[in-house]
């Protein structure tokens, strides 16, 4: 157990858990933008950045990113200072310019006071923060089937090639980790369409319902060992399949009863 | 043949120092970057063509040598005969007949071929150590670059090459090396200025295996070639380097990451690597020790950011080239996430030499927090560009004035910028600065890996941040908002002002932009992205307000802002209406010319080729 | 395991007590929610409430490819963390009982989690066909 103070207050945490989790915990709010419990951090949005010092540095401090800064005893952390509330305007200032449109970003704009962003607003602009949410999911997944490509202002979340991406199984959490809606997918008749690609839905035998696509149940089966009847039924009627099932088995109590 | 001891090592010493002595006379043809531009492998070619076809006494073909960077580029293709340590500037081709009759034969020099110095071009220097260029110079790490064969690893064993391994190999413990590196007081020559020891005992305590050594060979900063000549040019001395570190930290695994813009210096090396393991100084149980080390080469692919610790070692992995917030520093988890020693190119080229003269001799050059010497390539407008090692502490006026020569046709020193994008401009005022890590912090550039760009009065600051920034922003790897966003932000404001469209208001904004990418960047590229901006704004704000107040260009530099005017000195030669792509220039022959305002379009053409001074740039 | 949710099915009178439970416990914008527990009739008159069997080999933690689901040792429930969830859908396709659902007007994934420890389904059962019971 480590123990370490959090704009003055004195608070435990374990030793090697990122600051972050024990901010947050306290109750403090501290935009985090490309921070999400399903994936590792990476630091792109620098808004969780914090204050960091200790009683032996003699009063020198340094600022970093609290998704990514582990634990240690002594540590002295301060979140709002006015430093970092001008950073985290400065930082969020450029979001707006890069995306106009995102009413995320407005809304967190209309927080720290901007009503229209200080520079020059990027032509063709979409939603995309560069979390790389999407990425980092898609490799906890396993598939890697989207990564970020080309370098610096022209850098872009794509597949291979901005071809239909081999790997993709279309399972859409990366559209759905997505904080600003970006990734756009499509759902009909039994086909889901995203980054281009087609995919088949399993229809439900009974009633036809449609919940994932072939390839996702398929990479479940494969890399989990179910048997893959489970998905042959939609949720609504394996409940039904199971009320009958537990019918059964009422009848036989009753018949044994008897 | 492969040597199993230190004991056959000196043996070979002693056969390759014979060799070498016996052939006394040497033709040490320059194959570095400018001279090879500017015909060398040709002339070295004719040197082995006219000495076969003469038969001269005591010069045998294996007298003409090809060497790596000699230094004065400026006066290259270079040519030098030893013993005597004559200089020959400026050769061609034709000229390597008359070389070989008058010096080889004859024993005379050949007048037209020797250096002198601009302001008296009739006092000819024939030997180069009485060249001023040369002799303010103390060569550590560039010791046998322009010496010896690149591709002869007999020629590196016979000046002393693999003689500190032996040593450390047999003579001393891993924590001995580390304590002589430590005591020495090396610095990272690749800019960042870690003492080299602090972080190869921080490795060595480690207890994961396995370890890497790496080594830092992507020298992306534009205009510096240093690492570029010392991998070209005496590539075991890197070699030797890392071994003694694998050795001292306890790795069995080395990769040199080389940019691929440096196909040369990959080649030398991979020469290098298997003549190494060949006589098994790479390889398993190096001279009879017991320890093993093999190094492989990875190329880079085109990335400034890859010469980030932290993107290197994804880059050599095979990932994509991006760096990582280092709150856990690359030395406990670097490449494959195990502990790595990451070392530049120079670093390691001073290692063999450290260990086998001692730290202390090492320390006691240069100063007290910046000790031994550093490596810079002068590039811009100096008399002298080329490759110089001198110790630290070195003043900038001796670099670019005593040793650099100055700033040729007559023009004004303005400013001088160190340390790549990452660096700063520094103006007159600054010349005594004494140059090593911390004293141009201070003032607000960096030493940096040895770039020092040169600029005279017709330069535009604001122009010179521009163009950083551009590459900068280039260059980001777009993965932080700061360095992405903000950057590119801070260059396209700065592009408006170099085109007069920006405003005081601009260069406010620009400021507090500076502070918060400096601040809130992820790596050291973002850091040290509003460098550019902010050191010209320092010291030579008043052209940012002649760009914003006036529409003035007080360089002569930003298109937009300037006009050229033809002056009383024009005589009508008419040299200049023939070049100007528009016609905007009209005037009879022998009268006074007259540009057209509304047609120029500020090329300067005119103004290159007026050979009486009579165009004007307002 | 210290609990074990115990379901007698041919106790059940198809009260929908239990549904009606469940929806105030978990309500969302201070309306009830969805419900996680379903009383179906498979015959005339005859009704069995189909829940969340907290397997002891659960095919939804296989099938989350994301760790978002976990056993709580102290009740005995696989919860569903609603902040690592994606909302892949993966545990509605695999579940063979169909008892995890895709709420579509939250726009969550829902399960039933024993509310913590305290199942209001069991408390509110008339006949006890739902029981909550120490076993350990």
């Amino acid at each position: 157990m480590a123990q370490i103070t959090i704009n003055g207050k004195v608070v435990k945490a374990r030793e090697g858990e990122m600051l972050l989790g024990v901010i947050k915990r306290e109750g403090i709010d501290i935009p985090a933008l490309c921070d999400h419990p399903a994936i590792e951090p990476t630091g792109n949005c620098r808004l969780c950045m914090v204050e960091i010092s200790r009683a032996e540095w003699e009063g020198w401090k340094k600022y970093v990113t609290s998704c990514l800064y582990p634990v240690e005893d002594g540590l002295i952390v301060h979140t709002h200072t006015p430093e970092l509330l001008e950073i985290r305007k400065n930082l969020i200032d450029l979001q707006l310019a890069r995306c106009p449109e995102s009413e995320l970003i407005q809304k967190m704009a209309e927080d720290y006071g901007i009503h229209k962003t200080s520079y020059e607003i990027r032509p063709d602009s979409d939603n995309c923060i560069m979390c790389y949410a999407c990425t980092r999911i898609c490799e906890v997944l396993g598939c890697s089937a989207i990564s970020p490509a080309m370098r610096g202002h022209d850098k872009k979340i794509a597949p291979p090639f901005d071809q239909p991406p081999p790997d993709c199984i279309g399972c859409l959490a990366c559209a759905k980790i997505c904080p600003t809606n970006v990734i756009k997918w499509h759902d009909e008749g039994g086909t889901r369409t995203i980054w281009d690609k087609s995919f088949e839905m399993i229809s439900c035998k009974q009633c036809g319902k449609k919940i994932i696509t072939k390839d996702f149940a398929a990479y479940i089966v494969e890399k989990r060992s179910l048997p893959p009847e489970y998905f042959d039924l939609c949720d609504d009627c394996k409940r039904v399949e199971t009320a009958r099932k537990m019918g059964e088995i009422v009848a036989r109590v009753e018949e044994v009863a008897l | 043949m492969r040597l199993e001891s230190v004991k056959e090592l000196a043996l070979l010493r002693y056969d390759a120092v014979v060799k070498r002595e016996a052939q006394s006379k040497k033709i040490l043809v320059c194959l570095g970057p400018g001279c090879l531009a500017g015909g060398s492998e040709q002339i070295l070619a004719e040197f082995k063509i006219q000495l076969k076809k003469k038969k001269i006494k005591g010069v045998k073909l294996e007298a003409v040598k090809q060497t790596g960077c000699q230094g004065l580029c400026a006066r290259g293709p270079l040519v030098t005969i030893e013993p005597e340590g004559i200089m020959y500037t400026k050769v061609r081709k034709p000229d390597v007949a008359e070389i070989v009759e008058s010096t080889l034969i004859k024993g005379e020099v050949v007048e037209k071929l020797l250096y002198s110095e601009p302001q008296d071009k009739k006092k000819k220097i024939p030997h180069y150590k009485d060249i001023p260029f040369y002799s303010g110079q103390t060569k550590i790490a560039l010791r046998n670059v322009g010496r010896i064969d690149f591709h002869e690893i007999n020629d590196y064993i016979a000046v002393g090459g693999y003689a500190a391994l032996a040593k450390v190999l047999t003579k001393m413990k891993p924590k001995q090396v580390i304590d002589e590196v430590v005591t020495s007081g090396l610095r990272g020559r690749g800019g960042a200025g870690f003492p080299t020891g602090r972080k190869w005992a921080t490795c060595a305590k480690i207890e994961e295996e396995p370890r890497y050594v790496l080594c830092n060979g992507d020298e992306g900063d534009p205009g510096a070639f240093m690492d570029r000549c010392i991998m070209e040019g005496d590539p075991h001395s890197v070699l030797e380097g890392m071994i003694i570190c694998s050795y001292a930290v306890g790795s069995h695994e080395g990769y040199i990451y080389v940019r691929e813009e440096y196909p040369l210096a990959i080649v030398n090396l991979q020469k290098a690597i298997e003549d190494a393991r060949e006589v098994g100084l790479l390889g398993k149980n190096i001279l009879g020790s017991g320890h093993d080390f093999d190094i492989k080469i990875s190329k880079g692919a085109g990335a400034f950011v890859c010469g980030e610790s932290s993107a290197l070692m994804k880059s050599v992995a095979g990932d994509v080239g991006e760096p990582r917030a280092k709150y856990i520093r690359s030395v406990q988890k670097g490449l494959h996430d195990k502990p790595t020693v990451l070392n530049n190119v120079e670093s390691y080229a001073n290692i063999p030499v450290i260990l086998e003269k001692g730290g202390k001799w090492f320390a006691s050059i240069g100063t007290k927090k910046s000790t031994g010497t550093k490596a810079f390539s002068l590039a811009g407008k100096v008399e002298n560009t080329g490759l110089v090692e001198v110790p630290m502490g070195t003043s900038l006026k001796e670099i670019i004035f005593d040793i650099g020569g100055g700033v040729p046709e007559g023009r004004e020193f303005k400013a001088v910028q160190t340390g790549g994008p990452s660096g700063g401009c520094l103006p007159a005022s600054k010349l005594d600065l004494p140059v090593d890590f911390d004293s141009l912090t201070e003032a607000g550039s960096m030493m940096g890996s040895g770039g020092m760009i040169i600029m005279d009065n017709r330069t535009c600051m604001v122009e010179i941040a521009r163009y950083f920034l551009e590459f900068l922003v280039k260059e980001s790897c777009g993965k932080c908002v700061p360095c992405r966003e903000g950057l590119y932000q801070l260059y396209q404001l700065c592009t408006k002002i170099t085109k007069g469209q920006g405003c005081e208001e601009d260069i406010a904004l620009m400021e507090k932009l500076s502070k918060t990418i400096q601040t809130a960047s992820l790596c050291g590229l973002g850091q040290s992205g509003p460098n550019p901006f902010l050191s010209t704004i320092q010291y030579f704000r008043d052209e940012y307000l002649a760009h914003v107040r006036d529409k003035k260009c007080p360089g002569g530099v930003c298109r937009e802002l300037i006009r050229f005017e033809i002056n009383d000195n024009c005589n009508g030669c008419q040299a200049c209406p023939k070049v100007c792509p528009v016609n905007a220039i009209s005037g009879e022959k022998k009268k006074l010319h007259v540009i057209d305002q509304d047609l120029c379009t500020r090329c300067g053409s005119c103004e290159a080729v007026c050979r009486y001074d009579a165009i004007d740039v307002f | 395991m210290k609990f074990r949710f115990k379901v007698t099915p041919n106790l059940c009178i198809g009260c929908r007590t239990c549904e009606l439970a469940c929806a105030f416990t978990h309500q969302q914008n201070s309306k009830p929610g969805r419900s996680r527990i379903y009383p179906i009739s498979y015959a005339p008159d005859k009704w069995v409430p189909v829940t969340c069997l907290q397997c002891d080999d659960p095919a939804c933690v296989k099938a989350c490819m994301f760790d978002a689901l976990r056993r709580n040792e102290e009740t005995g429930a696989i919860e569903l963390d609603k902040e690592r969830c994606v909302k892949c859908n993966a545990c509605v396709a695999a579940c063979p009982f169909g008892c995890a659902l895709n709420d579509d007007v939250h726009d969550e994934v829902i399960k039933c989690d024993l509310c913590g420890g305290n199942p209001a389904c069991a408390a509110f059962c008339p006949t006890k066909a739902l029981e909550y019971k120490r076993i350990a």
